[in-house]
């Protein structure tokens, strides 16, 4: 299997795009796209197959974006590992594009429609199972959750149905940045202890930063290679919702604000690119 | 009708390996048949109507062919968005199935009846929805269902009433089940309605169209209905966006003269008040020794 070659995936080249898409298109979900950058770069480098023809093959390992707001970091990897030509980030939001503000199943290698919470985990469930019943054992699901979506039902209702239909194939990846749409998550629906959850329904659960590149890769790698049960794997990834711009970090004001012209140069600044 | 529909999930699952029958917890005998003969698939996949469509959406990705059984008050309604977003936006093909439409569980109350099931469906881009009354009825929307390759919706509702067909159809097109010469009245129904409005039809000398597939209705019962001036559309379902408020729809977008639409269908409350099936009916003047009178106030 040939992942992306990691230079591609560089955390600051990803975020630049982000800041360019997002001005662009005059998006908001900024912090969103930030918070999971590292953990989708170290599954595209590491984990999963890179190259256009890998979208949509039956024999691909999944990569399903339960957390749809963090959709422009997997447009950013996708501009990186060739699925998307750079005008499809260009024309971000312009009429008659491609690409929508949240994830959506029409973009090759998206799969998944979420955006509204709670979906992307029970369909990943049901493709774990799915390939378990075809005996394709070597093949993974790797679904990417955030924080506050954990408040849906629907998410527990998947963990139940992972754990008891042993679906060892399927790894949850939790996007812990503490915030949700209007405040952190402790305040809103307080979801600690996170890990303990996820151990009492089930999973083999690991807990780690989630930007460190390193440790993710090490406790994915660790997760996916223990052959030793049948549990479904979670790795809770310690964020910080905006990561990266350090006017965005930790102010839950960039799940909304949009750019301006001052802000977009600071935050390309910071990241190391200057723009016109 | 249901041991029917029981028999065909079993020869379904014999003939597809990949047909998956899966449960939130209800079915209870219906399921007997596919879980002697073939186990492996079936599953009860707990009391979680929400993440089992999500699942089932995730196994189309691996090929398989689920079908997706709740009663109708939860498949669709309590699952709509998940229809909606996860199954038939990419237009996967699984088979939802909603028993007890209507009025069925009349004792239970609310939280098992439903009046909604097709309005809250019709406006879904790509989903098919079939209301057979009978059991050949059924056999043609199954034998259908099957060969299509996107979301079908089959509406089950009072299923012990007697056969209106006593030969196999052809196809889920609209049909009458009872013909008469020049009457300027015509009454048109779905499901269970088609059985009494048969009953009421051949009493009262008045035809009798029966249309088992309720989206896409196509152009067919506007060229059928064209004779008539005067359009009684039965449904156990409510008054607002079922096969009544279709066909005026269908009839808006025609050239005049269009036939007049009126509706017997569940009126705009919920029920009162505990009783039989038929009592649950009487709450929305609906009940088979109302009918007769119901239908002669609405001729012209």
């Amino acid at each position: 299997m040939a992942t992306a070659d990691d230079r591609r995936l560089d955390p600051r080249t990803l975020r630049r795009h982000i800041v360019r898409m997002a001005s662009a298109g005059n998006s908001v979900h900024l912090g969103c796209a930030f918070s999971v950058v590292e953990i989708m770069a170290v599954l595209y480098s590491r984990f999963l197959a890179a190259g256009p023809d890998v979208a949509g093959s039956p024999d691909r390992d999944y990569m399903i974006l339960s957390k749809g707001h963090g959709v422009m970091a997997m447009y950013a990897c996708f501009r990186e590992i060739g699925r998307l030509p750079q005008e499809a980030l260009d024309r971000y939001f312009s009429d008659g594009s491609l690409l929508h503000g949240l994830c959506e199943w029409t973009v090759p290698g998206c799969e998944v429609t979420t955006g509204s919470m709670g979906h992307g985990l029970p369909i990943a469930a049901g493709v774990a199972l799915g390939l378990k019943r075809r005996g394709r054992t070597d093949r993974k699901v790797y679904c990417l959750v955030g924080d506050g979506e954990m408040n849906e039902g629907p998410m527990w209702e998947a963990l139940l149905f992972a754990a008891h239909h042993q679906l060892d194939n399927l790894i949850v990846i939790l996007d812990a940045n503490g915030f949700q749409a209007m405040g952190p998550t402790s305040a809103v629906l307080n979801l600690e202890p996170l890990a303990a959850k996820f151990r009492g329904f089930g999973f083999e659960t690991r807990e780690c930063g989630g930007h460190d590149a390193a440790a993710l890769e090490e406790n994915i790698r660790a997760l996916t290679e223990n052959k030793s049960g049948t549990a479904p794997k979670a790795l809770i990834a310690r964020t910080v919702k905006g990561k990266g711009v350090s006017f965005m970090e930790g102010n839950n004001d960039w799940h909304y604000l949009r750019l301006d012209a001052e802000t977009k140069a600071r935050a390309l600044s910071e990241l190391g690119g200057a723009d016109a | 009708m249901r041991s029917l529909l029981a028999d065909l999930i079993a020869r379904a699952a014999e003939r597809d390996p990949d047909f998956l029958a899966l449960s939130g917890d209800h079915g209870y005998a219906l399921f007997d048949p596919i879980r002697k003969d073939r186990p492996g698939q079936f599953l009860n996949v707990g009391v979680m109507e929400q993440a089992m469509v999500g699942i089932a959406a995730g196994l189309c990705k691996q090929g398989f062919r689920p079908m997706l059984y709740g009663l109708s008050a939860f498949v669709p309604i309590r699952v709509l968005e998940q229809i909606k977003l996860d199954v038939c936006f990419p237009g996967l093909p699984v088979i939802f199935v909603g028993d007890g439409a209507g009025l069925v569980y009349s004792t239970l109350g609310a939280s098992h009846q439903c009046g909604e099931d097709v309005a809250a469906l019709r406006p879904l881009p790509n989903i098919r929805i079939y209301s057979p009354c009978d059991a050949e009825e059924l056999r043609a929307c199954w034998r259908e269902i099957l060969g299509r390759r996107g979301p079908c919706y089959l509406r089950v509702g009072k299923s012990d009433r007697p056969a209106v067909h006593q030969s196999p159809l052809q196809g889920t097109e609209p049909h009458f089940t009872h013909q008469v010469e020049s009457s300027k009245t015509c009454l048109v129904a779905h499901g269970s309605m088609a059985v009494a409005a048969t009953e009421r039809g051949r009493a009262m000398r008045l035809p009798v169209l029966s249309v088992p597939r309720v989206k896409p209705l196509g152009d067919a019962p506007a060229a059928l209905l064209r004779p008539f001036s005067n359009i009684i559309v039965l449904e156990e379902h409510s008054r607002h966006g079922g096969l009544a408020s279709a066909l005026a729809e269908l009839f808006c977008g025609m050239p005049p003269p269009a036939p007049r639409i009126r509706a017997v269908a569940l009126e705009d409350k919920f029920a009162a008040r505990c009783g039989s099936y038929q009592y649950a009916l009487s709450e929305h003047r609906m009940a088979d020794h109302q009918l007769e009178a119901r239908i002669g106030e609405l001729l012209d």
